[in-house]
């Protein structure tokens, strides 16, 4: 059925195979077609590995890996092609010759994936397959598409491109080429630290090897490249190239026998952040490998007047006032601000609290023991004054609870157990960095909204928009107004019997969305209180998620909006521990 | 004009008429039932209504114990002020479209329908056309279109062979009536033994009864399961059931197993996107021939695209909204 509308085979560029090309972007496309539908990881990394050992040229290895694991671009080069999901939707719509609100939306939210919709569509309609014929693009052309899109300004100029491309592709080449163009997962359930070892396999190298270079180099293409030549001893790591963060996993789901193998460090209400420094030259870049230098030139000059050797620090941005440190809120107003004014820079000045090193003494320092990395730290904090984390060994639940205390009562999150000998797990998510956090606090909130999932959840409404009540507050006419919206925190079970229980209150229908009568109360917990003048309350929560449905509660016991003022106002001014004392870092590596 | 008001969970009643449809309706009416899923039998198990042979039979397998009267197909039965005739629907076995003849025009429902039909049913045929037109349009979005039969059954033929020849028990997950005996049907060719969850065995036991071929069938039995293709409910994937079945590959067979977000929420091996029901395209072309003057939409979460696709046409519409999803 498909194959009629994939049109000739003879791409006149390569001739080297017959039938389909090996370095074709639909052969591409059909192994991670392949590579989904594998249920057994060792069976995907099997079947990607063929692949990649078929290609012809080391330039097409390259591009394959980066397409399967980064994106359009190199994670590495920040750059995206900057095509937002409505325009990819409304330019898919009219390619289509359907109508966007009427018919494409509903589809988006019945499969829960915009590009899927589209191949579908493509794959349906009559008069879309007749002017659809795949010009089997190699994958280097799919490369100069992307290039042009990401040099394409405005969105009439992407939205041209974008038609003119798909009528050279095939449906699955379209599902593709968006899903790379989102520079996120291309939703086959393989995903970076599965295609290292399947570099290594095709081209007979060593997997801890290749796992290492992907980690220094941040490339999966360049590593690729490497491994096939089999030069990855040659691969180097470059400063002011970002490096994806090692994360922590939150201290309930993992239980940890040994406490006595952890050391505990404050966890900072800031931003994450990576400095890459080398003499005059800084860099500073955000959990998502964006560079920030800019919003925080302060940050940045301090660096530079400090002449470095080639360093790479990682570390926390915070608002640092009054020898304290500023809640999360008062960062906020300057996370935004691509070029800060002198007055916010004094009202809310900024400092870089470093807490580990990847790169000193011209080289990588990943792979050696947290300890070791500290002693690096330590040396470079004293001898450059940068503000370093304080560190604490810990041997039991009592010490943890006694530094949780401290460190909420000077303002701070909570902890990081960071355990001895663990190396820095670059992008990783393990078990090495715990992070213990109280939660801001919780309120009851009525649903309002449910909105369907997408991805894993298509097709069930997942997605809560949760409201307070102000019935009695003269400011609003509704009984209820939205004050955040949660994805998660209930089990498989209980989000099936909200999908039961929210039947009955449907009272609207907006795509995806539904409006629901008052009816179910949500126990919601979250981080922390944001003002947000954008939203009808005027505060948003952060990070909200269910703590419990209160099936025993009704819409009349929700909170109520001036609960939540009162809940912002303890929170945004409850007295925070200065820094004169004891304090949560050394200050310029100043050690008290 | 005939007036149509809804009835019960997801029915509807013709009250000029006395004619209920898939619901229970008032007392004295005539009750008719399109086919024997949950969700259009009515609660209520002692009613006397009016079915195919086969809708009887699969119903009294499922608790029923009232009064069927039992029609042909294409039989016209006169009752006071219409004329109702049933034609077969090609959903499941038994599934019948209700076409009602009054003075006022002529109405068809069509329960759940699949054209082309399914070959465990007694086919799919059309009136020649109806004046109103009550259409079940699961399916309702152009994403939807099914491909051939014929490559569907290969599909499940050949994951079967694949994984008896690798000494796995091939794991069908279907709905326990319709969707399990058309699987056993398109298997029958290809594998010697079938076991079938003991729930759907009495429902195959309908349909050998009424000469329909789902090959050499047992209900499950663990020890004597190996060689046999498994066929069972959705709702027992993370069962014990399945969990004691070490060497198994498991295929999903539904409409629904054309999205790819449920193979991720299953996990299962094999998505076969086989559905008992018409496809988007199907049903567009479907509401065309019958020439209506007006298409009532049902069962589906989207009126509104099937209504834009109809006004295209020149055919006017509306959603009639029932709750819930059709079985599937």
């Amino acid at each position: 059925m498909s194959d009629e509308k994939r049109g000739p085979r003879n791409d006149p560029e390569n001739n080297r195979s017959q039938g389909l090309n090996r370095d074709s972007f639909l052969q591409f496309c059909e192994t991670m077609e392949d590579v989904s539908r594998t249920r057994s990881m060792n069976g995907k990394i099997a079947r990607f590995a063929a692949y990649l050992g078929g290609l012809p040229g080391t330039g097409d290895v390259d591009l394959a890996c980066r397409f399967a694991g980064e994106g359009a671009f190199p994670s590495v080069s920040g750059r995206r092609a900057s095509v937002g999901h409505r325009t990819i939707g409304i330019c898919a719509a009219e390619f289509c010759g359907i109508d966007y609100d009427l018919v494409f939306k509903p589809c988006r939210t019945a499969t829960g994936s915009s590009s899927e919709t589209i191949q579908r569509l493509m794959e349906n309609l009559d008069e879309v397959r007749a002017k659809q014929r795949s010009s089997l693009p190699g994958l280097r052309q799919i490369e100069s598409e992307f290039e042009r899109l990401g040099q394409a300004r405005s969105r009439d100029n992407k939205q041209a491109l974008l038609h003119e491309i798909w009528t050279r592709l095939s449906p699955v080449e379209v599902k593709y080429f968006i899903r790379i163009m989102g520079q996120g997962s291309l939703r086959t359930g393989f995903e970076a630290r599965s295609i290292t070892p399947a570099i290594a396999a095709a081209f007979g190298a060593d997997a801890e090897q290749v796992r290492y270079v992907h980690m220094i180099t941040g490339s999966l293409g360049r590593t690729a490249a490497l491994a096939r030549e089999g030069r990855l001893h040659e691969a180097g790591f470059g400063l002011f190239h970002p490096l994806a963060f090692m994360l922590a996993s939150p201290i309930e789901s993992r239980s940890i026998g040994d406490l006595a193998g952890y050391v505990a460090e404050e966890k900072f209400d800031g931003m994450r952040c990576q400095v890459h420094t080398d003499g005059g030259e800084v860099r500073l870049y955000s959990r998502d490998l964006n560079d920030i230098s800019g919003s925080f030139p302060e940050v940045t000059a301090v660096f530079a007047g400090k002449q470095l050797p080639p360093t790479v620090l990682d570390g926390e941005l915070c608002v640092f006032r009054d020898n304290t440190i500023r809640p999360f809120q008062h960062l906020q107003k300057r996370m935004g601000l691509k070029k800060p004014s002198n007055k916010i820079l004094e009202s809310h000045p900024v400092i870089f609290i470093a807490y580990d090193v990847m790169f000193t003494g011209g080289r990588p320092v990943f792979d050696l023991p947290l300890g070791e990395r500290r002693e690096l730290l330590e040396d470079l904090s004293a001898e450059y004054h940068i503000n370093l984390t304080r560190q604490y060994t810990i041997a039991d639940e009592a010490d943890v609870e006694r530094l949780f205390n401290e460190a909420l009562a000077r303002g701070n999150e909570g902890l990081m157990l960071k355990r001895r000998g663990s190396t820095y797990e670059y992008g990783q998510r393990k078990k090495s960095w715990l992070k213990v956090k109280k939660p801001g606090g919780s309120i009851d909130t009525v649903i309002m909204y449910a909105t369907a999932g997408s991805g894993r959840r298509g097709g069930t409404y997942s997605d809560f928009t949760l409201g307070v009540s102000v019935k009695d507050d003269d400011r609003y006419e509704e009984e209820f107004i939205p004050i955040g919206k949660a994805y998660g925190g209930y089990s498989n079970e209980e989000l099936k019997k909200l999908n039961e229980a929210i039947k009955p209150l449907i009272a609207d229908r907006f795509g995806p969305t539904l409006s629901l009568l008052p009816g179910i109360v949500v126990e919601v917990e979250f981080d922390t209180i944001q003002l947000n003048r954008r939203t009808k309350a005027g505060y948003t929560l952060r990070l909200p998620r269910f703590r419990a449905i209160r099936w025993d509660l009704t819409p009349a016991d929700a909170d109520t909006l001036r609960d939540v003022e009162k809940l912002y106002d303890e929170l945004v001014n409850a007295e925070r521990a200065s820094q004169a004392g004891e304090m949560s870092f050394y200050r310029g590596g100043s050690r008290v | 004009m005939i007036y149509i008001e809804k009835s019960g969970w997801q029915g509807f009643r013709l009250p000029d008429y006395r004619v209920a449809l898939d619901a229970g309706g008032h007392p004295n009416d005539h009750v008719f039932i399109t086919h024997a899923h949950a969700d259009h039998v009515p609660r209520d198990r002692k009613l006397t209504v009016h079915c195919s042979a086969a809708t009887a039979a699969l119903m009294r397998v499922r608790g029923f114990t009232g009064e069927a009267r039992v029609h042909d197909f294409l039989q016209p039965v006169d009752l006071p002020g219409c004329r109702v005739t049933l034609y077969p629907a090609g959903h499941i076995l038994g599934s019948a479209m209700v076409f009602v003849e009054t003075d006022q025009g002529s109405l068809l429902y069509t329960g759940d329908f699949r054209t082309p039909p399914s070959p465990t049913t007694e086919g799919f045929e059309e009136p020649a056309g109806a004046d109103y037109l009550i259409t079940e349009a699961t399916f309702s979005l152009p994403v939807y279109r099914w491909k051939p039969q014929e490559e569907l059954f290969q599909m499940i033929r050949e994951f079967a062979t694949d994984a008896l020849a690798d000494g796995d028990t091939p794991v069908f997950l279907c709905y326990n009536l319709g969707k399990a005996q058309e699987v056993m049907h398109a298997l029958a060719p290809a594998v010697d033994r079938i076991q079938i969850h003991g729930a759907g065995y009495g429902l195959c036991q309908v349909y050998t009864e009424f000469g329909y071929d789902l090959g050499n069938y047992e209900t499950y039995n663990r020890d004597t399961l190996e060689g046999s293709a498994l066929i069972t409910p959705g709702s027992t994937l993370d069962s014990a059931m399945l969990g004691s079945i070490r060497r198994k590959r498991v295929a999903y067979c539904s409409g629904w197993a054309s999205n790819d977000a449920r193979r991720v929420q299953l996990n299962a091996d094999a998505m076969i996107p086989l559905s008992d029901h018409a496809d988007f395209f199907e049903l567009i072309d479907f509401c065309k021939r019958m020439q209506p003057r007006h298409v009532y939409i049902t069962h589906t979460p989207n009126p509104d695209v099937v209504s834009h696709y109809l006004s295209k046409e020149g055919i006017s519409s509306s959603g009639m909204i029932t709750e819930g999803k059709a079985d599937e």
